[in-house]
């Protein structure tokens, strides 16, 4: 499978992934808001055909411009908004390649201290991505996070500069 | 009659009123209006402001009448042209909104905010000559701040002066340099700059500067990744030069640390590997046997790079032979014994070889035999696993060369062996799917569901299987398990723009002849569409400011494009093709509708949760607008209520073809190459009687493809059409028409001759047969031969598919022929697994020992997948 950052013409099939794998769902305008902001931390991965099978759709948390306010954490970091790859193309590490292309850009152009993510409490496989081989931690738990009123895990992984 | 003039101490009440509204005091703002008003009844301005508020206090439709008016008494104003553009502007009428804007410059060409606003419409409409003057005026306005000097630098880029472009980013540029060294803006800046180079075709400039900049060096291009894509890409172009061989090989050695340092960073970009061995002259979708060698050994460089796996890949692409053997099989063995589900999606490609193919088969059932004679495992074993996933593989393998049979049959074991591998289940429903049984794969699917019903991938296969077995309502049942808070699946997926949903929603109401749903369905499509058109609006501004803009030029080329999304124009050709067919004979529409009980409960049971799903769209809306009457209910209608749910106004429309020619508007440009769109605007145009437009498409549809069945019939038809007219198109229509007929069909050829010499040519071909049953019908012919014509199907030497003969069934009941029952024992015989040919009675059954049988619906555990 290919991986290679994100273009406009691959946010349809991005959108087409995300709506197959996850119950978390965006209008295209969140991609374009995140592929217009970030172009460079949302990766794809596509199949022979040029489908796309898997996506990270990333962005950062910085210091809001317009309100001159900061964040609420001070140090600028990445967020991973969403991540799934197609059930068909699973034990292929896809997800694991796409988070560290997505890291390395977060790391290297926007000096992003660390990256943050949430996960359902139930989704073991997910959660033992991200613990075990990626080194993310716990850092709590935010109770009825999701729409369906389950608690997700907040997770950080710091990035050494 | 001139506007009145207020007195100093009203302009003073007007300023108010104005800055009242820039604050949303929108009651306060009401109250002054109507103070002014009291004094000045006629005074155009205030009563168009006043319209304003009134909009934003929720009272449309007299806010806008009163701004109407209130333009009527005052012409010359910038402020009522300014307030009328911002309501065309909320409905998106984004042209007229423009013209009003550029009314309201006449009199007031200074206005900071109304030129913004104009520039803004000027890049959503394109109009883009217009767009470089605005922001030449804004500048001119506000010229220290930068935003503006790339504006204009855009707004060049856009109008295709690009020189004019480039001169402004440098000037940008000179003034910027004191910013430091670390801004992502000014590095997004620079790659835009680079990108104007190379689009003016000066690679060695872009090369240079990205030199320059280059972040190694300390400059500012901060992504390294795109800088050097960048850079590799552009050597390319600079070798492609009249260069001497001593700059050509530099250009090479760059290049190639390029693409290096690219494939160090991505091991799995095939980009890179396609330009790493580009740069040595072997172009990796034509290796030679003179540079297969170089090839094999470039990528076996990379085999080893971290987690990379499209190496590999790759060179199972490249290689033959022995060496291709060589490789296949530790590829095949580490993947089966991973486990890896898309293993046979990652190989089908190298189908197209069939000696690769044969290699492939051989080798797994190599595998297996070995696998199946081993001992049982013992628990700790990988074998069971191994021997498992060469099951799986080789029944996809057969499943796609056709043999479903045999795919079945391994399926079997596969599930004797391990009963709880969702996967089995789920490649069984596909080999059903494709030997013509969608009812079977819609349970086989569910099969799959039923093990891991946490799995949104599974429920969604499961929801679009149920949908080509035409249980609508179960699909929906299905679909829902996964939306947000428990809405409808068809409000939830509508929302969220799925469009593999409202695909498949569209046609499976298509095929059950429901459609007046099925238009439904595809103009949801056409919303999301224009909703995605919509997106950009807000981007002109926020990327402008942000200095993000490769990646926003190619977001407006993407907008440019949007509808050439193969859903949408799946979407357009099912439309038109129903419009016509209503148009042709328009009791298609309400009979079905009107007889159809099962179809008005499922409506019934849509349209409450419909209602329920829609808490702010209007209902609870209007209530909390008499709570609130001081509320801001911003500018933007308010979403309309579709009084015509089940389409069944829409589909007794008095305009068929009009509707359908909208639908194709700007199609014929975008994909040109498409057979289905020629066809189909065909079909609106003939009947148009718009013959030249008709004539057209089939030239063209005739360019790409002389001998496609529905081309056949389409000249036949239009020939037919032309010739039977009442009287003789004049000049100047008339002879070029018969002129570009001719090209087609030359004119001393007879309908029957022409018909019959495509039937000979493709003799073997069942929709060849079709389309010479169709020009029969065409020419008259009685029903007994077009039944005969098509009963050859069934016949030597046809190769005879049940899609064909499916087409062929539904071909002989739409002409109500008496021996369609006939044709249909006929295949139900011999296509044993399908359940395509059954008779209506036995199709209602599966469907309904489907829903019958209680749990198939019920949510399946969570299994851990024991293997």
């Amino acid at each position: 499978m290919n991986i290679r950052a994100v273009r406009v013409e691959d946010l349809a099939g991005m959108q087409d992934c995300n709506l197959h794998n996850l119950p978390e769902n965006y209008t295209m305008k969140y991609y374009l808001y995140h592929a217009l902001s970030w172009p460079s931390l949302s990766y794809v991965a596509e199949d022979h055909n040029g489908r796309i099978v898997g996506y990270i759709l990333a962005k950062m948390e910085e210091v809001d411009e317009q309100e001159g306010q900061p964040a609420t954490n001070h140090v600028p970091h990445g967020h991973v908004t969403s991540i799934s790859v197609m059930r068909s193309y699973r034990r292929l590490g896809l997800a694991k390649k796409l988070m560290l292309q997505s890291q390395e850009a977060m790391s290297s152009i926007y000096r992003a201290a660390f990256v943050s993510l949430h996960v359902r409490k139930s989704n073991r496989a997910a959660l033992s991505l991200y613990r075990d081989t990626l080194g993310f931690t716990v850092k709590n738990i935010e109770e009825k996070y999701y729409a369906d009123g389950e608690d997700a895990y907040a997770m950080q992984l710091t990035f050494e500069h | 009659m001139a506007p009145p003039t207020l007195a100093q101490k009203d302009k003073k009440l007007f300023a108010d009123l104005l800055s009242q509204y820039e604050n949303r005091q929108l009651t306060k703002g009401r109250k002054t209006a109507d103070q002014i008003l009291k004094k000045y009844p006629e005074h155009g301005e205030t009563m168009c402001m006043k319209g304003l508020i009134l909009v934003h206090l929720g009272q449309r439709d007299e806010g806008i009448n009163l701004v109407k008016e209130g333009m009527r008494k005052d012409l010359s104003s910038h402020i009522c042209w300014h307030v009328w553009a911002l309501i065309q502007k909320s409905e998106h009428k984004y042209e007229d909104a423009l013209k009003s804007y550029i009314q309201a410059l006449k009199f007031d060409k200074d206005n900071f905010n109304i030129l913004r606003d104009t520039a803004v419409l000027q890049t959503q409409t394109r109009q883009f000559e217009g767009l470089v003057e605005t922001r030449h005026n804004l500048l001119h306005l506000r010229p220290y701040n930068r935003h503006h000097w790339v504006g204009l630098a855009v707004a060049y880029q856009l109008n295709g002066n690009l020189p004019e472009a480039k001169q402004v980013l440098e000037y940008i540029e000179g003034f910027l340099r004191s910013v430091g060294s670390y801004d992502v803006e000014f590095s997004e800046l620079l790659m835009y700059h680079i990108r104007i180079l190379e689009d003016m075709g000066d690679f060695q400039s872009a090369v240079d500067m990205l030199e320059s900049h280059d972040r190694t060096k300390g400059g500012s291009v901060l992504n390294r990744m795109a800088g050097t894509e960048v850079k590799a890409r552009l050597l390319a172009k600079l070798k492609e030069s009249n260069a001497d061989d001593e700059q050509k090989t530099a250009w090479t050695e760059q290049a190639d640390a390029a693409w290096r340092w690219l494939l160090s960073q991505n091991a799995d970009g095939y980009e890179y590997y396609k330009g790493f061995l580009a740069n040595q002259g072997i172009d990796l979708a034509n290796v030679t046997d003179e540079n297969r060698e170089k090839a094999l050994e470039m990528l076996h460089g990379y085999f080893n790079a971290q987690f990379a796996t499209a190496p590999r890949r790759l060179a199972l692409h490249v290689a033959t032979g022995q060496e291709f053997k060589d490789l296949i099989k530790p590829y095949l063995t580490n993947a089966l014994t991973k486990g890896i589900p898309s293993l046979f999606a990652d190989l089908k490609p190298l189908y197209g070889d069939l000696v690769k193919r044969q290699i492939i088969e051989d080798t797994v059932e190599e595998f297996r035999a070995t696998l199946a004679t081993s001992p049982p495992s013992t628990g700790d074993s990988i074998e069971p696993t191994t021997y498992l996933w060469a099951l799986y593989l080789l029944a996809q393998h057969h499943s796609y060369l056709g043999r479903h049979k045999q795919a079945l049959e391994i399926l079997d074991v596969a599930i004797t062996h391990t009963p709880t591998l969702p996967e089995l289940y789920m490649t069984r429903a596909r080999v059903l799917k494709r030997a013509g049984d969608p009812h079977g794969a819609a349970r086989a699917m569910n099969d799959a569901r039923l093990l891991d019903g946490q799995d949104r991938f599974i429920n969604t296969k499961t929801g679009k299987y149920l949908l080509r077995a035409g249980m609508v309502n179960e699909a929906d049942a299905i679909f829902s398990k996964f939306t947000r808070g428990g809405a409808s699946a068809a409000v939830d997926l509508e929302e969220m723009q799925a469009m593999h949903y409202l695909v498949e929603q569209g046609d499976s109401y298509r095929r059950a002849g429901k459609l007046n749903l099925a238009l439904k369905k595809y103009y949801v499509i056409q919303k999301v569409f224009e909703s995605f058109r919509e997106d950009q609006y807000e981007f002109h501004q926020y990327s402008v400011r942000k200095t993000i803009l490769n990646v926003y030029t190619e977001m407006l080329k993407w907008e440019d494009n949007v509808r050439s999304h193969p859903g949408f124009i799946h979407a357009a050709v099912a439309t038109v093709q129903i419009w016509v067919a209503l148009y042709d004979d328009a009791t298609l529409g309400p009979k079905t509708t009107a007889s159809d009980v099962s179809s008005k409960k499922a409506i019934n049971k849509a349209k409450k949760a419909a209602r329920k799903g829609q808490p702010e769209a209007d209902g609870a809306n209007s209530k909390k607008a008499t709570a609130t009457q001081s509320e801001d209910k911003g500018l933007d209608p308010p979403r309309p209520k579709d009084d015509d749910p089940e389409g069944l106004k829409l589909v007794l429309a008095e305009d068929p073809l009009e509707r359908a020619d909208k639908y194709l508007t700007g199609l014929s440009e975008l994909v040109p190459q498409n057979m289905d769109i020629c066809f189909a605007i065909y079909d609106v145009a003939i009947r148009r009687k718009k013959y030249l437009q008709a004539v057209r498409m089939l030239t063209r549809a005739h360019s790409l493809d002389s001998e496609h069945p529905d081309l056949h019939s389409r000249i036949v038809h239009l020939r037919n059409t032309v010739s039977s007219l009442p009287e003789p198109i004049p000049a100047p229509v008339g002879p070029v028409l018969a002129e570009s007929i001719a090209s087609l069909l030359p004119a001393e050829v007879s309908l029957e001759l022409f018909n019959s010499q495509y039937l000979q040519k493709h003799s073997s071909l069942p929709m060849a047969i079709v389309a010479h049953a169709k020009v029969a019908r065409i020419l008259k012919a009685p029903q007994d031969e077009i039944d005969s014509i098509l009963f050859t199907v069934l016949k030597e030497p046809v190769q005879l598919d049940h899609e064909a003969a499916f087409v062929v069934l539904s071909y002989l009941k739409e002409m109500k022929s008496p021996r369609s029952e006939e044709f249909r024992i006929a295949c139900n015989d011999r296509f044993e697994l399908s359940t395509l040919f059954r008779s209506d009675e036995e199709i209602a059954a599966l469907q309904r020992s489907f829903t019958e049988s209680g749990e198939s619906l019920a949510d399946g555990e969570a299994l851990e997948t024991v293997i």
